[in-house]
């Protein structure tokens, strides 16, 4: 519990590292908006070279995931005062239209078998209690995702009430911007964190004295 | 809004009367401490009479305020007492819907309830180094800790579930008291989940307080923030243009709308029933982007706005789009209507009787499906909706099923009153109203999605907020949650409960 407590500094920490993600949130963030949601937004999404495209990178992130993480990641979430409207669109991505299970995510209410945490809600103090005990729950390696603006700090301020942002509390690796959240712009957030999960991965020690 | 005073024991019901006739949709009016438990007892057994909210304001002395709703007499009355001291009359014991505001008037302004009854935490959160600031005096003592014996009667134990639960849901604690399947008393806490809206709208202006209100509840953002614009535009003395209550409306309808198909997913989804949860999914995947087609955010963030609305619907979206979206969800309906797996798992699961419905002040569908036809939209008309006559879908067994029947007739009403209020307006965005000086204060209110959401806003001289007061839906249909789960249920009908009550925490934990 004190551990991930005191990683505040994971916020700068981090933050440089994952601006390639970030930038791809955006564009993702940008298409989800008016217009991508809109009938024109689905036509590009069909129009064949995409789709050739999108084929192309669900069995590269297949492979990924297969070769990392025995063809499964499993997601758990953590809501520390959301508005509920994010919750709305994690639950969105097992709907047909984004149906994340084909790309070898699943969630999972239980936190020995989670390897990713989607935090939602601008960490409220009187939750930070909670919020330590699941991610300590957690075996590693393991990634934390804030989704949604109040998990970035967007919408609240840090005051008596919370600590503002999920970063203050808990070690962030990969941040989703939106209001909430699209479930597009979740899936290209979870994509980003399968790659930082990966890294880690590779950087397992595997041995008594961690020397290989 | 009209001031009667001073209203005395006896005279009441003749006040309403008048009041309701001559006097507009909202009367206020003042009641002495020493009478208005009679007051109280009177009004509870005026007919069609709702407790609808009880609020405090200030310090030294508190202002009381129980806000009535009387939905035959087309009025919200409003009762403003000055509370001397640290007691007041207990009116939970008159109208038990009262209990919910007791604690938590406590908890903010230090009063309590005349009889010495236990208060329970509500928004505090018990961890002593966490301190919350309150927006009158602290309360000398803290509230109670509400914990079930470990052992009730030798038989029950209790389980404690949350609040961290299931993947995208939010979180919630609960208390469950069991004998192993069946429920034998629930509990819930929410306090981990105050976020203090009313506390920090204070000192800012309406619209500045806008943002954080539409995030109260992001699944009820329209019903919200209309009841919250409405009642800052009666302190103001504002009058939105025609257009933008059109626009108000249209938002309002989707919202529930799209509110409805989840609720249907999410019943499926508790019935493990995965064909129906994914047809409902599509429904209301559509409906999402159609509110982004037409009013630019999928969760409609960002439409009202205080004297008009910020943006105007694109019509010929809207009408492209409704009959394909709103089609998928009347087909998820009827085939899951004529599925004999669910009508069995939703029937007599979670019962509230139309007298427990009553007595909690229970609103929008929950409460029409237990066979109370109240209804903000027809009962005290505002906005576009003074035109439109919407009908009331009821039912009247209370129970799950009834609970969907209701919002699927809802749904399809719904359609029609957006095709209405399309032919009406002309997709042009309006300025908002201009400030002519009004009250400054007011009550507002609408009928979101998951019923009547009511709000109250007090500005100083410089037009900044001093007291606003909110009551989504979810506050007061919360309170009809425990006794749905206790009423004959195991462990699994819980999810089935909740998911067909549709109501958020974040709208309670405000």
């Amino acid at each position: 519990m004190s551990e991930p407590m005191g990683r505040g500094g994971a916020w700068t920490e981090e933050r440089g590292t994952s601006d390639e993600g970030r930038h791809h949130l955006e564009a993702a963030q940008a298409a989800s908006g008016k217009h991508g949601t809109s009938d024109e937004g689905r036509h590009r999404l069909e129009a064949p070279q995409r789709r050739a495209g999108d084929a192309a990178a669900a069995a590269e992130l297949r492979r990924r995931i297969a070769s990392q993480f025995g063809r499964s990641l499993h997601v758990r979430t953590l809501d520390t005062g959301s508005c509920a409207a994010c919750e709305q669109e994690i639950r969105l991505l097992a709907a047909p239209h984004y149906d994340l299970h084909r790309l070898g995510f699943f969630f999972t209410p239980a936190p020995r078998h989670a390897d990713l945490l989607l935090v939602t809600g601008p960490m409220l103090r009187a939750f930070a209690a909670a919020a330590g005990k699941t991610y300590d729950a957690m075996p590693a390696p393991k990634i934390v995702v804030a989704t949604g603006a109040c998990a970035l700090g967007g919408v609240y301020q840090p005051d008596a009430f919370c600590y503002g942002s999920a970063g203050e509390v808990l070690p962030v690796d990969v941040w989703i911007p939106g209001c909430p959240p699209s479930p597009l712009a979740l899936l290209h957030g979870l994509l980003v964190a399968v790659d930082r999960l990966a890294e880690r991965v590779a950087g397992l020690s595997f041995t008594v004295g961690g020397t290989s | 809004m009209t001031t009667l005073k001073p209203a005395t024991a006896g005279l009441l019901p003749a006040v309403v009367t008048r009041a309701g006739n001559a006097a507009g949709p909202v009367a206020v009016t003042e009641v002495a401490a020493a009478e208005l438990d009679v007051v109280t007892a009177e009004l509870a057994q005026h007919p069609g009479a709702r407790l609808a909210d009880l609020f405090a304001t200030g310090a030294d002395p508190v202002i009381l305020r129980v806000v009535w709703a009387l939905d035959r007499d087309q009025l919200y009355l409003v009762t403003e007492t000055e509370v001397e001291g640290p007691r007041y009359p207990a009116l939970s014991d008159i109208a038990p819907a009262a209990f919910a505001e007791e604690c938590e008037i406590y908890e903010q302004f230090g009063i309590r309830p005349a009889g010495g009854k236990p208060l329970n935490r509500v928004a505090m959160p018990p961890q002593p180094d966490i301190k919350l600031p309150t927006l009158g005096h602290a309360p000398a003592e803290p509230p109670r800790d509400v914990h079930a014996p470990h052992l009730v009667g030798g038989q029950a134990f209790e389980f404690p579930f949350g609040p961290v639960r299931q993947v995208g849901v939010e979180s919630l604690y609960y208390g469950l008291v069991t004998s192993g399947e069946e429920l034998v008393d629930l509990y819930l806490f929410t306090w981990h989940k105050h976020r203090g809206v009313e506390w920090r709208a204070q000192g800012q202006t309406p619209r500045q307080a806008l943002f954080h209100i539409e995030r109260v509840e992001g699944l009820g953002a329209i019903g919200n923030s209309c009841a919250f614009a409405a009642a800052a535009e009666a302190a103001l003395g504002l009058e939105p243009a025609p257009e933008a209550l059109l626009t108000r409306a249209i938002a309002l309808e989707l919202e529930r709308l799209y509110n409805h198909a989840a609720a249907i997913a999410a019943l499926c989804q508790a019935c493990g029933l995965a064909v129906g949860r994914a047809a409902a999914e599509i429904a209301l995947e559509q409906l999402l982007r159609l509110n982004a087609a037409v009013l630019g955010h999928r969760y409609l963030f960002g439409v009202v706005e205080i004297g008009g609305a910020r943006t105007a619907p694109d019509l010929g979206r809207l009408r492209a789009g409704l009959p394909a979206a709103y089609g998928e969800l009347r087909r998820a309906g009827d085939a899951l209507l004529s599925t004999n797996s669910l009508l069995d798992r939703l029937e007599a699961t979670g019962t509230v009787t139309l007298e427990e419905a009553r007595r909690l002040g229970l609103v929008g569908p929950v409460a029409r499906a237990s066979g109370i036809a109240a209804d903000a939209r027809a009962d005290h008309p505002s906005g576009a909706y003074a035109a439109l006559a919407p009908v009331v879908a009821t039912q009247t067994a209370g129970d799950a099923l009834a609970r969907m029947r209701v919002m699927l007739a809802e749904a399809a009403e719904s359609v029609r009153l957006i095709e209405t209020l399309a032919a009406d307006a002309t997709g042009m965005p309006v300025g908002t109203a201009a400030k002519n000086g009004g009250p400054r204060s007011g009550l507002g209110w609408s009928e979101s999605s998951r019923g009547e959401s009511l709000a109250w806003v007090e500005l100083d001289a410089a037009g900044r907020i001093s007291r606003a007061r909110l009551r989504p839906a979810a506050v007061r249909n919360w309170r009809g949650f425990d006794d749905a789960c206790r009423s004959q249920n195991v462990f699994t009908d819980i999810p089935i409960i909740e998911a067909s009550f549709w109501l958020t925490v974040a709208g309670t934990a405000r």
